[in-house]
């Protein structure tokens, strides 16, 4: 009887203090759900989550993403000026903040200061490396805006027609398409050209998906759907001028950009017509609105390499409330939808000695970084390399829930047609169509439920 | 067999001891009571008696700019630099909470975007652009604001003289000063308490409703991120710029050789958002809610914002001079500065994580 007592007493103990154990942060045997970025997780869930750097930056890391950081922030005036000089004559804002605001997803509008919302141009066909094709005095992207005195390229209208559906439960919804045009072209375009629409994207966990090595995106395609689940998914293979030569495409609406360096040099030349060792040539070259200053390239290589320092080492906010029961239902909801077979949880960064916050780290980006078929509603009919015309790269659903918070109200999708979580959901077609239905079917506590999971993110 | 008995059950009770010490503590939290009436007196008190400031002064500047226009003398021109250099000091002053509509709907931009666009100024004044306040409106934000009118009221190096500043210029002028006063009055009507839909409510209401902020931590959070924020601008940013290239055209107001102001301003921003105070009101403020629960802390805070603040005296000449002049005196301001931040960015952040539990 002593001995049960004592024995009974120790397994009591044991248990106590297994109980002790499972509130211990970081169990070694599985990882926390939580850390999205591994260790460049930041716990923050305020307005400024998109902002935080890597957790683990040296002191001198540090210092060069603040640098990046004043560069994001700071607006560009027209050239010659004794600070912040080069901008335009022609683009589409003054500052990476101006459309990135908060790091963060931008504004559906064009042609204000706030505006994050530009268009890409080209005529149909191919270029020499399967890209699009630039127009004649247009090149690839509308910049419509100016320096006083020059004529923008063009300007960007905007309309939206709007639709009320419903749920079989009864609960509305309403989807907005909208339909964009050109007016005020500078110069006429001659026969008809393709346009496609892209929203400033949230600048989180770049790093990280820059860090996924290429034979593990490559090993989840699956052009021709051999597996017969429905569900494809192309690796884009894409021009970089960085380099000279082909790459996978990671970055971009639809993965038409292979690296950061590649990505923030565009968007200083093409956005704000700011050129760089790596794109020396204005945007407006051999239009009427080019300045004809021989002031190229207009950012040192120290600013351009801060900033894509800055843009490499934000950091993912962690994720809230993952032990919900409501969270783990939307959880588990949301595999049954297939949704995670594009979103994909989990990938691994490769090893890097030389840069240790990106290296080997188990991320939850709940993206593939393919690009899939999503439906003629969301086509943009315009190819962008192996991207065709109703293709999407599967976004990153990390810091999904935060939208809101960081860009009061927040809008989704690759124009921010969506303005609710429900909207971005049902606008999916193509290869999400059956994810999409199944959703739609689902009870109105089980719907509540994968959103309660999606604001977790 | 006994002693083994008691040594289990002791460990056993240790253990048991050891997790409830997981468990919540009411007397660890600051109570909901206090932090509502700072959340109330933060709009009442500080917020909309600033914006309001601001706007009046607003105001004042542009009643001064069209008396110059009427009358275009040198003491008419120092009445319109006075009153800048009044709206300046309010308006730097709110940004010390620099969160809610003046940033979603960027009145921060429209009225104080850096540097002024001076080859597209000189564009614009040689045009034939009539310069009404619509196309004022129209224009970038390097076009307008404090800075545009700074450039024609004082001039580079502060030398204009009411004789140097051409009709075409007075135009332009007349319509800044409009202009701004209208987003002042945006900015101060997004936050009227009276008006539906004003972001006081969405403060007020924080955790009960409002869609803004699900909890009232998380306004405090963003009022502790906005006070170390701007720390970081003024000691890294617009201090450090123009001292590190050595090159006084990288100042912010140089114009107006008012930079110091403005420095010493945002930073009486930090403590009238610490201590919930504007002119001569005060309401129940964060350093409240700190010094029930951490006097310590309190004090230690207090302290580096009046050092910071008091730091500025030691620059006796403009920002332009001082960093040629008294780069001793300047980087003691930037370390007092950077100090301050460290502590609002550790001590006082963890601080609300650890004691706003809703």
């Amino acid at each position: 009887m002593k001995k049960f007592k004592i024995t009974g007493l120790l397994a009591l103990l044991v248990l106590f203090l297994v109980e002790c154990q499972k509130s211990a942060v970081f169990p070694e045997d599985q990882y926390d759900e939580r850390l999205s970025a591994g260790v460049a997780t930041v716990f923050d869930a305020t307005s400024k989550a998109f902002g935080a750097a890597f957790p683990t930056l040296s002191t001198y890391d540090e210092y060069v993403h603040e640098k990046g950081d004043q560069v994001f922030s700071q607006t560009f005036v027209t050239a010659p000026a004794p600070i912040h000089s080069g901008l335009g004559p022609l683009f589409n804002n003054t500052s990476c903040e101006s459309c990135h605001h908060n790091d963060g997803i931008g504004l559906p509008t064009a042609g204000d200061n706030r505006s994050s919302l530009l268009m890409r141009i080209s005529l149909p066909g191919a270029d020499e490396h399967g890209g699009p094709v630039a127009v004649p005095g247009y090149g690839l992207q509308v910049q419509d805006k100016a320096a006083y005195g020059k004529q923008p390229e063009a300007k960007v209208n905007l309309a939206y027609t709007y639709q009320s559906y419903s749920f079989d439960d009864g609960e509305e919804y309403n989807l907005r398409t909208p339909v964009y045009t050109l007016s005020n072209l500078y110069t006429p375009i001659s026969g008809s050209y393709l346009l496609s629409p892209r929203l400033a994207p949230p600048m989180i966990g770049l790093g990280l998906l820059e860090a996924v090595p290429e034979s593990q995106i490559v090993a989840y395609a699956d052009p021709n759907d051999a597996n017969g689940d429905g569900i494809k998914g192309v690796a884009n293979y894409v021009w970089d001028v960085t380099t000279k030569s082909i790459q996978l495409g990671r970055f971009g609406w639809k993965a038409n950009t292979a690296s950061i360096i590649t990505q923030v040099a565009t968007a200083f030349n093409q956005d704000m017509g700011l050129t760089s060792k790596i794109l020396p040539v204005e945007n407006s070259y051999g239009q009427a609105q080019d300045d004809g200053m021989k002031d190229d390239p207009e950012l040192p290589d120290s600013t351009l390499n801060a900033v894509k320092f800055y843009a490499q080492t934000l950091s993912v906010p962690a994720r809230r409330n993952v032990t919900d029961a409501t969270v783990k239902r939307g959880q588990q909801l949301f595999m049954l939808a297939k949704c995670g077979t594009c979103h994909r949880q989990t990938l691994t960064t490769g090893i890097n000695v030389a840069f240790p916050a990106v290296s080997n780290q188990v991320i939850h980006p709940y993206s593939d970084l393919l690009v899939h078929n999503m439906g003629a509603g969301l086509a943009d009919n315009r190819p962008d390399f192996k991207a065709d015309g109703q293709s999407w790269r599967t976004a990153p659903l990390w810091g999904l829930g935060l939208y809101e918070k960081v860009n009061n109200p927040g809008y989704y999708l690759h124009d921010g047609r969506a303005r609710t979580l429900v909207e971005a959901i049902m606008w999916h077609g193509g290869e999400a169509e059956q994810s999409k239905v199944y959703y739609a079917h689902l009870s109105k506590a089980d719907r509540d439920a994968v959103l309660k999971f999606l604001y977790s993110l | 067999m006994k002693n083994i008995f008691i040594t289990a059950f002791c460990l056993a009770a240790i253990a048991i001891a050891g997790c409830k010490k997981d468990s919540t503590n009411n007397d660890q939290n600051t109570s909901a009571s206090t932090e509502q009436n700072v959340l109330t007196d933060f709009a009442a008190v500080l917020v909309n008696p600033n914006y309001q400031d601001i706007q009046a002064k607003a105001l004042i500047m542009n009643n001064a700019i069209v008396t110059f226009n009427a009358t275009p003398n040198d003491a008419n021109l120092e009445a319109v630099r006075t009153a800048w250099k009044n709206t300046r000091a309010a308006w730097e002053q709110c940004e010390g909470f620099l969160f809610g509509p003046v940033e979603d709907f960027d009145y921060d931009p429209t009225m104080d975007d850096w540097p002024l666009n001076k080859a597209d100024l000189d564009n614009l004044i040689a045009s034939d652009n009539p310069l009404g306040v619509a196309d004022i409106e129209q224009l970038g934000t390097t076009l307008k604001g404090f800075h545009a009118i700074e450039y024609i009221i004082f001039g580079v190096g502060g030398t204009q003289k009411a004789a140097d500043i051409t009709d075409r210029d007075k135009v332009y002028l007349a319509s800044l000063g409009q202009s701004l006063y209208n987003t002042t009055t945006e900015l101060r009507n997004s936050w009227d308490p009276t008006q539906s839909n004003s972001f006081t409510a969405q403060v007020v209401n924080a955790g009960k409703g409002s869609t803004r902020f699900t909890t009232r931590k998380d306004v405090f959070l963003a009022l502790v991120g906005s006070m170390a924020d701007i720390c970081n601008e003024v000691a890294n940013e617009k201090m450090q710029t123009p001292f590190a290239a050595q090159d006084s055209t990288l100042d912010e107001s140089s114009f107006s050789h008012n930079s110091v102001n403005d420095f010493r301003n945002n930073i009486t921003g930090v403590l009238n958002a610490y201590k919930c105070q504007y002119g001569s009101a005060t309401g129940h403020s964060l350093s409240e809610l700190v010094a029930s629960k951490n006097t310590s802390l309190d004090s230690k805070i207090q302290a580096q914002i009046n050092a910071a603040i008091s730091s500025f005296s030691g620059i006796t000449v403009t920002y332009e001079k001082a960093i040629y002049s008294q780069q001793t005196q300047v980087k003691n301001v930037q370390a007092a500065i950077r100090t301050l931040k460290e502590t609002i960015e550790g001590d006082l952040t963890d601080f609300v994580n650890t004691n706003i539990k809703d």
